[in-house]
């Protein structure tokens, strides 16, 4: 579904990733670790579209085509999906305007009709219902005033409502209490499938005692330094990050 | 003096070709001031920012060419096109005419009268009230009798404009709520036609003792025309006034709001926005004099500006000695869409009292990359994406808007010029 091959980014002067090679195959997935600054969110970005990084070289393949070529609203379209590690308020967009304006724009693009008014509540409320959140937040402005908890459960929401071929959860775990990072574990658990690839970008080890990866890669000054299974992340849980650059250099 | 005359001959001719009624003695003194003063030129400093250069131009070809009237048949598509979506009762004022809806008079608690049924002189302490007067046809006095309530929004519909020879047109109406009496109010400008217009109107407003008014204006003329418009309100004491101004069309635009605040526990509340994009100015003056207290005004404007634009915005709020207990807020928010858009931000507090609560504040901004961005991830296409946040950010004046039967059709006028303000921009 996904291929990247070494894939270099920068922004401004500054280069961040420096040949990152990645295979993801529909049905699988996949954590990306690493310490603060390895690139780990620069590298969910750049899949996602943001300009502010500029891929200096390697490609990437998304269902077999050139992603680097798209818009972000293609990619979207298309079946990407980030969710953002700092989820963006916007005063005075509605929730609800996003979803469906999200939703539409998705059924177009596979030439389907928008979504009936009835169907998209009701559609949204069990969404809603499953990630524990209360259905008045679709009248808020997006984020608006929400606290770290409710705007990883937005993202979550959103992913849900959209039901993306490729997710990218981008630290949806950070800032999370337990019962909130639960909910969130639980909304992403409810969308594996064997059509679907989801990549967790991580920090901690945490969300992958809910999240169980197929493959674990390790991130580090904008390269993938190790890949293996999910004992990976324990090991680097235990060991910390040095060990793995450490083995790397070695 | 002034280097913005107009030509002295063909303005008395043009007064005195006026339908002759008894405004005609008002007219002359009136004309009489303003050929002693002239348009205001950009050296005073209410005026800095707006040069009335092209009005003139306008008002002098216009006398040139005989100082033609439009008829108000020429205007009556785009009258039925607002009646069709905006369904109030409207009072119809076509090219200066007063044409149709004067039989609401028969209303219960509302009197409608021209100001020469009434023998009204228009008072003029202004030059573009003066201008007003000298060349006004006839106005329209609307009386809200005490006690009345009424909840059936009254529209007052200025529609101008004609295809071959330049227009200018004067509009008055004087409204005077009496005590303790409730109305709503509409007022709408439109124009069509290719030829040059000028339209001047002044609007004042009376509220007594305890009278409450709720007051939209929309301001939607075709892209080439210009106006200048004074709205003068003088409240009573415990009289409230809710009142939000919409800006969407024109090629120059000034507004002038005059709010006297002249008893106790009155209540002001100025909303207004102004959305302009290449080749417009829009200006506005807003200035509130608190000269009792306690009394409260509170003026919220924001800009959405796209393309080669200019707007202004000056808010002032003057509390007089001994107007202890005022408080008065004001802000303005702008939204840049280009580089090449300017605002001229002004906000001025002038207090001699000693027991106030003023505050001001006034932002410039563009959109936010990071919120683009997180739309368009959603799939949200750019211009979608740029008309939701510019709709967000006019969103707080649009949606306090005091008058229901017009909010739909505002939405949508808002909506309709935004999008031509995004597909324009390339920001």
């Amino acid at each position: 579904m996904l291929e990247i091959k070494d894939l270099k980014a920068s922004t401004g002067d500054t280069p961040i990733l420096n040949g990152v090679s990645l295979s993801v195959k529909a049905g699988e997935v996949h954590a990306i670790m690493g310490p603060n600054g390895s690139g780990k969110s620069t590298l969910a970005q750049v899949i996602a579209g943001h300009d502010d990084y500029a891929v200096t070289g390697g490609s990437v393949e998304y269902k077999g085509r050139d992603l680097l070529e798209l818009e972000p609203e293609e990619r979207a379209r298309d079946g990407i999906f980030l969710g953002f590690q700092y989820p963006v308020e916007i005063p005075g967009v509605n929730n609800a305007y996003l979803l469906k304006a999200a939703l539409n724009a998705k059924r177009k693009h596979h030439g389907l009709d928008e979504i009936d008014a009835f169907e998209f509540l009701k559609l949204a409320k069990e969404k809603m219902v499953l990630l524990g959140m209360d259905p008045k937040f679709l009248n808020r402005g997006v984020n608006e005033g929400f606290s770290g908890g409710e705007k990883k459960r937005n993202e979550i929401l959103q992913m849900a409502m959209l039901e993306p071929d490729l997710a990218i959860l981008d630290e949806t775990d950070s800032g999370l209490d337990i019962d909130a990072l639960k909910a969130v574990a639980h909304g992403i658990n409810s969308l594996r499938s064997p059509d679907r690839a989801i990549v967790l970008v991580t920090h901690y080890q945490r969300l992958l005692d809910y999240v169980e990866p197929d493959v674990v890669h390790v991130l580090s000054a904008g390269r993938i330094l190790r890949s293996g299974d999910k004992s990976l992340a324990l090991e680097l849980e235990e060991k910390g990050y040095d060990w793995v650059k450490e083995a790397a250099n070695a | 003096m002034s280097v913005l005359a107009l030509p002295d001959k063909a303005l008395r001719t043009a007064v005195r070709e006026l339908p002759e009624n008894a405004l005609a003695a008002n007219r002359q003194a009136a004309l009489a001031r303003f050929l002693e003063r002239g348009f205001p030129t950009t050296r005073l400093e209410d005026w800095k920012y707006t040069d009335l250069t092209s009005i003139a131009d306008i008002s002098q070809r216009w006398l040139e060419s005989g100082a033609p009237t439009a008829t108000a048949a020429s205007v009556s598509g785009r009258v039925e096109e607002i009646r069709a979506v905006v369904g109030i009762d409207w009072i119809v004022i076509g090219n200066g005419a007063i044409v149709d809806g004067t039989h609401i008079a028969g209303s219960e608690g509302l009197s409608i009268a021209t100001f020469s049924e009434l023998k009204h002189a228009p008072g003029y302490e202004h030059p573009l009230a003066d201008l007003n007067a000298a060349l006004l046809p006839d106005g329209l006095h609307i009386h809200v009798h005490a006690h009345s309530h009424h909840d059936r929004p009254l529209g007052l519909l200025f529609v101008d404009g004609a295809d071959s020879q330049p227009g200018v047109t004067q509009t008055r109406v004087f409204i005077e709520l009496d005590e303790g009496s409730q109305a709503q109010f509409v007022e709408y400008h439109a124009s069509i036609g290719e030829a040059d217009h000028y339209a001047n109107s002044v609007v004042e407003l009376s509220l007594a003792k305890g009278a409450s008014a709720d007051y939209v204006r929309i301001q939607a003329r075709d892209g080439g025309h210009t106006q200048t418009h004074r709205t003068a309100i003088s409240l009573q004491a415990s009289s409230t006034i809710r009142y939000s101004g919409f800006d969407l069309g024109g090629r120059l635009v000034r507004n002038d709001l005059d709010i006297d605040i002249g008893g106790k526990e009155a209540t002001v509340l100025v909303g207004g926005l102004y959305i302009a994009g290449d080749g417009q100015h829009i200006d506005n003056h807003v200035r509130i004099d608190h000269r009792v207290g306690p009394a409260r005004s509170e003026q919220e404007f924001r800009g959405i500006l796209g393309g080669r634009c200019r707007c202004v915005w000056n808010g002032k709020a003057i509390v007089q000695p001994g107007a202890d207990g005022t408080d008065a807020e004001q802000s303005n928010h702008n939204l840049l869409l280009s580089e090449r858009a300017e605002i001229d931000a002004k906000p001025e507090l002038e207090i001699y009292a000693d027991e106030v609560k003023c505050s001001h504040g006034t932002t410039v901004g563009q959109i936010d990359d990071a919120a683009l961005f997180y739309l368009r991830s959603r799939g949200l296409d750019k211009q979608d994406a740029m008309r939701a946040l510019t709709r967000a950010f006019g969103a707080s004046i649009v949606s306090h808007s005091p008058i229901a039967a017009v909010a739909d059709h505002l939405t949508e006028i808002v909506e309709r010029r935004l999008t031509a303000l995004t597909e324009d921009s390339d920001a």
